[in-house]
């Protein structure tokens, strides 16, 4: 049975709220994630107009799917922000379809600068020990380089594990690894911090 | 006890990285082991937790006022509808019909026209060409000027030159290529003008440049020389 932290109760009451219709939850929980959610919008998209409808159609997809959110597999935090990296994955692939058929062959298409730049800043972002962002940053940064490397093309690069193996120049088995292992290793220091 | 490989599976899976008949056989195995639910959640929320390191932003205050007026909208739902029959109840129908048409027919348009527009570029050479003018640069006449019509797919251009004088006895002009790919120009050979300093040659770069920036014309020993040397006379990008 996986913990859950008092903020993880919160969200949990507000989305079963939200499931029968509550916009007052609806409202709260806005407030609690469209920070954190638009910030990964923006990551991944590079684009102001863009992030901005990508965060209303997972609002609203997240109204209308609140009743189907099951606790038994992610946090409510954690669902939220895998289907926002979902649907801005959807949205890079439908601009790289577009990019193909005016500008040309598939080789042509890089991901955009924003989804190839460093997600790892300086230490001055580290600085406020009590942000909960500061915090996992620090904790990405003690990983191995190559784990972490693989992790952030994995998570904000769009590329499939064949196309992040051939990026990094190492065999498929070996990235597959440092991702699993990497990720663990980042979610046995989170529990750390419960 | 759960293999590596499924460990591997499992972070794959929660990333969207499987192909769908693999993440639909992950899956299988997901009901079929608690275990491998528990990691594939522990994962899910280090994965979650990444998403934290993106440089924090805030949306505008206008986001939320629009997505709680839509949530509102989908609440209240539409306007009841009478089920009374009048004689024209009909005209909507026809017209939510007429409008279902039509959107169609547009994105039928719009699949034919990107269809189209990719065909046309492969058919027409003179869309697949890439125009540079050359500028003079300190050395050269100010009034001398060269145009390069450049065709990445077959490699090859046509460079015209005007008003540039004949270069002295033991020398030449020659053209480069200047691709983003190589650390040096690439020659694409030596361009004689004639007596009114004009010159219009068909060229191919020694080498493969397939990302060229910029072409230039520098002034080099006769015969020209593998890698630039003399002074750039004229350049220009696209």
């Amino acid at each position: 049975m996986v913990e859950e932290t008092a903020q993880q109760i919160a969200d949990r009451e507000m989305i079963l709220r939200i499931g029968r219709g509550d916009q007052a939850a609806f409202s709260a929980l806005y407030d609690r994630l469209s920070g954190p959610l638009y910030s990964l919008a923006l990551r991944m998209l590079g684009d102001a107009s863009d992030a901005q409808d990508l965060m209303q159609d997972v609002f609203l997809q997240i109204w209308s799917r609140a009743g189907t959110y099951d606790p038994e597999q992610s946090s409510v935090f954690s669902w939220s922000v895998l289907l926002t990296r979902s649907r801005a994955i959807d949205r890079l692939r439908a601009r790289e379809r577009r990019l193909r058929v005016v500008v040309g062959p598939a080789s042509d298409v890089k991901p955009t600068e924003a989804a190839n730049a460093s997600i790892v800043e300086s230490g001055a972002d580290t600085v406020n020990k009590n942000d909960e962002a500061a915090r996992v940053r620090t904790f990405l940064n003690n990983l191995p380089s190559e784990q972490r490397e693989a992790i952030e093309l994995a998570f904000f690069g769009h590329l499939t594990h064949q196309e992040i193996a051939e990026r990094l120049g190492h065999p498929l088995g070996t990235v597959k690894a440092r991702i699993r292992r990497g990720l663990l290793k980042l979610r046995e220091q989170l529990r750390a911090e419960l | 006890m759960i293999s590596e490989e499924q460990q591997d599976q499992a972070a794959l899976y929660v990333l969207g990285l499987l192909e769908p008949h693999e993440a639909a056989a992950f899956e299988s195995a997901l009901n079929a082991n608690a275990e491998l639910r528990d990691i594939a959640r522990e994962l899910r929320e280090a994965a979650g937790n990444v998403a934290l390191t993106a440089p924090p932003r805030t949306p505008p205050a206008s986001l939320k006022q629009r997505i709680m007026r839509e949530i509102a909208m989908k609440t209240e739902g539409p306007a009841p509808v009478s089920m009374q029959r009048t004689p024209f109840g009909w005209i909507p129908w026809a017209i939510a019909a007429a409008l279902a048409v039509f959107c169609g027919l547009l994105t039928l348009d719009r699949v034919r026209l990107e269809r189209e527009l990719a065909e046309t570029r492969a058919a027409d050479p003179l869309m697949q060409t890439t125009f540079f003018t050359l500028a003079p640069s300190a050395p050269a006449p100010a009034d001398a000027k060269a145009t390069v019509a450049w065709q990445p797919g077959r490699q090859s251009g046509v460079i015209r030159i005007s008003k540039l004088p004949a270069p002295q006895p033991g020398k030449d002009y020659q053209l480069w290529a200047v691709d983003a790919e190589h650390k040096d120009p690439i020659s694409a050979g030596v361009i004689r003008v004639d007596k009114n300093g004009v010159a219009q040659v068909r060229f191919k770069p020694v080498e493969k440049a397939e990302h060229v920036k910029a072409f230039a014309i520098s002034l080099e020993r006769e015969g020209g020389v593998p890698k630039k040397e003399g002074p750039i006379l004229l350049v220009g990008t696209a």
